[in-house]
């Protein structure tokens, strides 16, 4: 896929983050990662007191004009254009361990949106050190007929790591560790496999984005806590205190055999998918067209995002300060919350051209 | 060749679980198991339903008694159904899952060259009021391969075998879970214990069968075929028992480590089942007896009423989570059951036969 003149799409650090674990609190290893690729190409760089990683880059200085004013700060004329932030969040759904039974075995909690009814028999590494578990299931054999028209609550399932004793289990695995899908990366054709799209795409698009200068004045911001209620990005928005906001994400394809033709998009390989509206969030109508325009003369392909369901970073940065015209542009993924997500990797190289392409259209004419 | 010798029952365990092989299908885990047999047997031959047979030569005076040893070495698996609009495969299951462990799971089809496949899950972003609170049926579940539906359909057509696919998981204690422990794990005993027997020669002739079609349900049928064809005087199977979990009721269950479990019941033979106990003290080692009231459901089902009966016994394997992807067990109680296997068989006395003379 060629970029367009746009930024290449970096796989090696979606590759990256989405093997490593970073659970909504946890999230200091796809920290770490994303620290290091931006150290070199960002101006400033900075962890927000929840842990979001916020890197301010300035676009490349303009030709000086004669009689100009110079220097970092220097917006007369809006000839910089507008200050943007960019967003992703960096945490994915995942487990926390409460407690450890007498008998060695864990007992847990989710954090974000699982469904428990993916959870038996599935294998989780927890913790930093990627100890294995495995959610034990009750064989078929043992099961009485009515069990199994049921679903297992998720408060009745636990994690055997092999233990045998509570002290053993303890020991590697205390109270408060976080558990990830042990999923590993993988591509053939342009499908990509691998845990935590939802929204890894987002962060290796946003890092793949800041690999140039861009056009206009850029705050990427790499948000925690986005799968337990928006958390860390409604505080970074107050502190960067953007013009208008674009937030990169993961977004779940509708594609399923079966379906009614309404509910069957947005379909994965099929471009950047664009949100009209979610619970949280009505797009700005303004900044939409822009990126509609944009896509239009880019001959980058879209789609919609299904009206009306999920939320996102956007939902709260829109109502920072005294409000920030927002958008979402999502690499559509398919099974996202589940231990096996896919996306096309197409889609995250047209994510990055699109927005690219946006920001210099930006930089010429904003409002 | 890699050489077999030296082995530990945990490299074997991770080696022979990773092969494929739902029921009728057991050709390219009958190929590997010729060569791993055929680096400890006398002799290794497959039969005309694909049984492997691995022979170990009594030192007793010709003819010799004759033990079969069976561990079955299809696990469950699928087929492949339908090709669904999208390039979606639909599946039948060959062997009992429990569907509710299926979502999310990794699958490979076993298409040339393999494809990886996911049981597709719907974000609980997309799912409809209540929906969560239904589990899902096997009818229900779907499987992606994330590839155009033309390549789906020429590459997996009806009938196109699926695995579960999951690598094996070292856990604590040197536990390792792993699909298709149930019963690669009685093949690899019967590995350990042929190993054992070719230095320390039993009176017996002794052949090892690693049975096709176990898990199809109707019939034992490597077992049943293989015993008529063998007319064994004892036939002991090696399967896996159920490990210790939360939600099971004592007596159903033997927890991991605690060395074999051996069956009793109707398809047990007392004095088999005697001589296998007799053979753990002397190697002070732990046993459990695992009471089957109605039949062990084992190969050793369908030894025992094959040619004119077969006295049988069963060894069983703790393993946790039986049928799902996780199936756990301890590599102690893996060779625990080999030793156990071998010292018995070593000490049979060359008269022993189960048929009582009364007068």
């Amino acid at each position: 896929m060629s970029a367009n003149g746009a930024p290449k799409f970096r796989e090696d650090i979606l590759q990256e983050i989405s093997n490593a674990p970073g659970v909504s609190g946890g999230e200091e290893a796809i920290r770490s990662i994303l620290a290091e690729y931006a150290r070199e190409n960002v101006d400033s760089l900075e962890v927000d007191p929840m842990g979001s990683l916020v890197a301010r880059i300035d676009p490349a200085p303009a030709r000086p004009r004669a009689g100009a004013k110079s220097g970092r700060g220097s917006r007369n004329g809006g000839r910089r254009g507008p200050h943007v932030m960019l967003c992703a969040h960096m945490d994915e759904v995942g487990l926390m361990v409460t407690a450890v039974e007498k008998e060695g075995r864990l007992r847990f909690r989710r954090v974000g949106g699982i469904d428990p009814r993916i959870l038996p028999g599935q294998v989780f590494r927890i913790g930093a050190e990627g100890i294995r578990g495995v959610v034990g299931a009750l064989p078929p054999h043992l099961t009485p007929r009515a069990e199994r028209d049921k679903v297992t609550p998720a408060d009745d399932l636990y994690l055997d790591i092999g233990a045998r004793s509570r002290e053993e289990a303890e020991e590697r695995v205390p109270v408060g560790t976080y558990a990830v899908f042990d999923t590993t990366y993988e591509a053939w054709g342009t499908t990509r496999k691998g845990k935590a799209f939802d929204d890894r795409a987002g962060c290796a698009v946003l890092a793949s984005l800041i690999q140039r200068r861009p056009p206009v004045p850029v705050t990427a911001v790499w948000s925690v806590q986005e799968e337990v209620g928006l958390r860390g990005a409604a505080a970074a928005a107050r502190r960067v205190q953007p013009d208008l906001a674009i937030v990169l994400e993961g977004t779940a394809s509708g594609e399923s055999p079966g379906a009614p033709p309404d509910e069957q998009y947005p379909f994965m390989g099929k471009g950047p998918a664009l949100t009209v509206h979610d619970r949280t969030l009505m797009v700005h109508a303004r900044l939409l067209d822009r990126i509609e325009e944009t896509a239009k003369r880019h001959k980058v392909p879209t789609q919609w995002k299904r009206p009306g369901v999920g939320g996102t970073d956007a939902g709260r940065i829109a109502i920072s300060g005294a409000g920030v015209p927002s958008a979402v542009v999502s690499v559509v993924c398919r099974y996202i919350h589940a231990p096996a997500a896919f996306l096309d990797v197409r889609d995250a190289q047209r994510t990055v051209t699109l927005i690219w392409h946006t920001l210099e259209t930006l930089r010429k004419e904003w409002p | 060749m890699v050489s077999n010798v030296g082995r530990t029952s945990a490299e074997w365990l991770r080696y022979i679980t990773s092969l494929p092989g739902v029921p009728g299908q057991e050709e390219a885990v009958a190929r590997e198991l010729l060569k791993a047999f055929g680096s400890v047997a006398d002799r290794v031959e497959q039969d005309r339903m694909g049984s492997v047979y691995a022979w170990i030569q009594g030192d007793g005076k010709p003819p010799r008694p004759r033990a079969l040893l069976a561990a079955h070495m299809d696990k469950i698996g699928f087929l492949v159904r339908a090709v669904e609009p999208g390039g979606y495969l639909r599946v039948t299951e060959v062997g009992g899952f429990d569907s509710r462990t299926l979502p999310g799971k990794e699958v490979l089809v076993h298409s040339s060259p393999p494809m990886v496949a996911v049981f597709a899950t719907r974000p609980p972003h997309l799912q409809k009021k209540g929906e969560a609170d239904r589990p899902i049926q096997l009818e229900d579940l779907y499987l992606d391969t994330g590839r155009p539906e033309r390549e789906v359909k020429r590459k997996a057509p009806v009938g196109t075998m699926v695995t579960l696919r999951q690598s094996p998981i070292e856990l604590l204690g040197d536990r390792l879970a792993a699909p298709g422990m149930d019963d690669r794990a009685g093949v690899v005993v019967m590995l350990r214990a042929l190993e054992l027997l070719a230095s320390k020669r039993p009176s017996w002739d002794v052949v090892a069968v690693a049975t096709v079609e176990e898990e199809f349900g109707a019939v034992c049928l490597g077992a049943r075929t293989a015993a008529e064809n063998l007319s064994p005087d004892l036939g002991i199977a090696i399967d896996v028992s159920h490990g210790d979990m939360p939600g099971a009721r004592e007596g159903d269950t033997v927890p991991l480590g605690s060395g074999p479990a051996l069956s009793i019941g109707g398809n047990i033979h007392p004095v088999v089942l005697e001589g296998l106990k007799r053979s753990a003290k002397a190697l002070s080692m732990p046993y459990r007896v695992e009471p089957c009231p109605t039949g062990s459901g084992t190969d050793a089902m369908d030894i025992q009423i094959s040619s004119s009966g077969v006295p049988t016994a069963v060894i069983g394997i703790p393993c946790r989570y039986m049928h799902t992807g996780v199936e756990t067990v301890e590599p102690r109680d893996v060779d625990r059951c080999a030793h156990l296997l071998a010292h018995y068989l070593s000490e049979l006395s060359p008269e022993w036969r189960a048929v009582e003379v009364l007068k």
